[in-house]
């Protein structure tokens, strides 16, 4: 056990009272913090893939967090058993909690049944950042891809989400879309439940 | 002091500012540390980079403090120490430092810090002990003095992770580049 | 485009290597090698300016007025200089010159991919550099 024996408010992290989330830093020392991961994880990889593989990890811790403290503060321990409720949770409430705001959209891919997508026009993440082109498609996004996987695995739905960026037209910048494609039995089950 | 045409208060400059919930902070922070140890393994290594991270960070975010703050060059080092405590830290993370124990000299003291946003949810496990786990804001410090010609050494000396009732960083000025002629060695 | 009173921008880093051109419509005199070299000397020039201040304290060259140009130069306490060759009389470009280095410290120096003191290369950058060079974005700037 730390702390024993020398004065300290709190013995152990879990008497403090949770925080109600309302502390705020500013955009930019996170943009900083942000931007320095990336830069760090550039130096332990060989190729883009990889590079998106070790953000998306990083995002993954995120969300497995997330949805614990969410789950706790925002809906008394409750946790979405239901697809849409887990999708609509992560759009509205891990959104604004994260990021500030609604995600713009939450919609159900076209062609393929087991596809979802959240699009932003810009991602908080992507704010500041230019993407040379020597990286192709590469999107920082992956990091918002692991934290929405992270929330879903962890609340029961395993899935492969990736980060794209997808071209408006008349606009000068892409936005990132987020594809979620489920797992064969997160789709299974939802069919039992009818 | 800074000239009457100088910089905004503290809580004034926060409030003009971009701002974000602080658990994305706090949260992509653990993601890095948690990283750093399953790569490097060994805890004094994850000490290091984490220096190196914020020393990183530093020499980059100097320049926004200087673009957005509007204060002008410091007369001395007192003056800097005071104008990263109150503007610095409420700039970026919103808390305010306090500036104490400075040595006869004048080249060291100390920022205390109460509040500190890096370390909600925070507690060390038995196996990372050693963890240094705010030294990435001493590399902030070091860094971003170095980008207006103050090397400093910034060492911990209190960490309330560690047990102890404050945060508290003691900085020491070791070499003052004179500003005069800053290209007469290099050119 | 439709631009300002500015016939074209440097930035150049604390050791005097030019990291940013752009030419705003000047007829189209300097080419890459000759943009450097005007960076390098305005960068020594700055520098001997500083060392003739009588007064100690000179932080170099803020204007550079001739018959048909002004030239602007702001220098951050980091050493970057900016620096605008305008119009003769243009107005507002010292605060011009604050807002770009803003913009540097968000889309230049907070993109991971922006490697200190080199080229900048950042699209995001070249898009809201744009925007606020307009010339009545940069006559809004007065008010």
């Amino acid at each position: 056990m730390i702390g024993v024996g020398k004065a300290k408010q709190y013995a152990n992290v879990l008497d403090k009272p949770l925080s109600r989330g309302r502390q705020e830093v500013s955009l930019s020392a996170f943009a900083f913090l942000f931007s320095e991961l990336v830069q760090y994880n550039q130096t332990q990889v060989d190729n883009i893939a990889e590079l998106e593989r070790r953000l998306e990890d990083a995002g993954y811790a995120v969300g497995a967090r997330v949805l614990e403290l969410l789950c706790h503060r925002e809906k008394g321990n409750r946790r979405e058993t239901r697809l849409l409720g887990i999708l609509s949770f992560i759009h509205s409430t891990v959104w604004k909690v994260l990021f500030g705001k609604v995600a713009d959209s939450l919609e159900k891919g076209t062609e393929h049944e087991d596809e979802y997508m959240i699009s932003e026009k810009e991602l908080l993440v992507n704010r500041f950042i230019s993407v040379p082109k020597d990286m192709g498609a590469f999107n920082c996004g992956a990091f918002v891809a692991g934290i929405v996987r992270g929330v879903l695995e962890n609340a029961g739905f395993p899935a492969v989400v990736t980060a794209h960026f997808v071209p408006i037209e008349g606009q000068q910048r892409p936005r990132t879309t987020i594809l979620i494609k489920f797992a064969e039995e997160v789709l299974q089950r939802e069919a039992r439940f009818g | 002091m800074p000239p009457a045409t100088g910089p905004k208060s503290g809580d004034a400059l926060f409030a003009s500012v971009d701002r974000v919930n602080a658990e994305l902070f706090t949260l992509t922070y653990g993601a890095i540390v948690r990283q750093l140890l399953t790569d490097l393994e060994e805890v004094e290594e994850v000490n290091k980079q984490l220096d190196q991270m914020g020393y990183n960070i530093g020499t980059r975010l100097v320049d926004e403090f200087l673009a957005k703050s509007n204060v002008s060059r410091c007369v001395d080092f007192k003056e800097t120490a005071d104008v990263i405590a109150k503007l610095g830290f409420k700039m970026f993370l919103g808390v305010t430092a306090t500036v104490t124990n400075w040595d006869a000299e004048g080249t060291s003291c100390s920022f205390v810090l109460e509040d500190n946003p890096l370390v909600d949810f925070v507690e060390l496990p038995d196996t990372c002990q050693g963890l240094q786990y705010c030294n990435v804001l001493s590399g902030v410090i070091r860094g971003a003095l170095e980008m207006v010609s103050m090397k400093t050494e910034v060492t911990w000396v209190r960490d309330m992770l560690r047990g102890d009732d404050a945060y508290e960083m003691r900085v020491k000025l070791t070499k003052q580049v004179p500003e005069e002629y800053p290209y007469k060695d290099d050119d | 485009m439709a631009s300002a009173a500015i016939y074209s921008l440097f930035i150049i880093n604390k050791s005097g290597g030019l990291i940013y051109y752009k030419d705003y419509g000047s007829a189209g005199r300097t080419d890459t090698n000759d943009s450097l070299r005007l960076a390098s000397l305005w960068h020594s020039m700055h520098a001997i300016s500083q060392q003739l201040s009588p007064t100690p304290g000179c932080e170099g060259i803020d204007l550079l007025q001739a018959h048909n140009f002004d030239l602007h130069c702001f220098q951050s306490l980091t050493g970057t200089k900016f620096f605008a060759v305008c119009e003769t009389g243009a107005q507002n470009i010292e605060i011009l010159l604050k807002v770009i280095y803003e913009l540097y410290t968000d889309f230049v120096l907070k993109n991971p991919f922006y490697e200190m003191e080199m080229p900048i290369r950042c699209e995001l950058f070249d898009l809201n550099l744009a925007q606020i060079i307009q010339k009545d974005r940069v006559a809004l700037l007065g008010r």
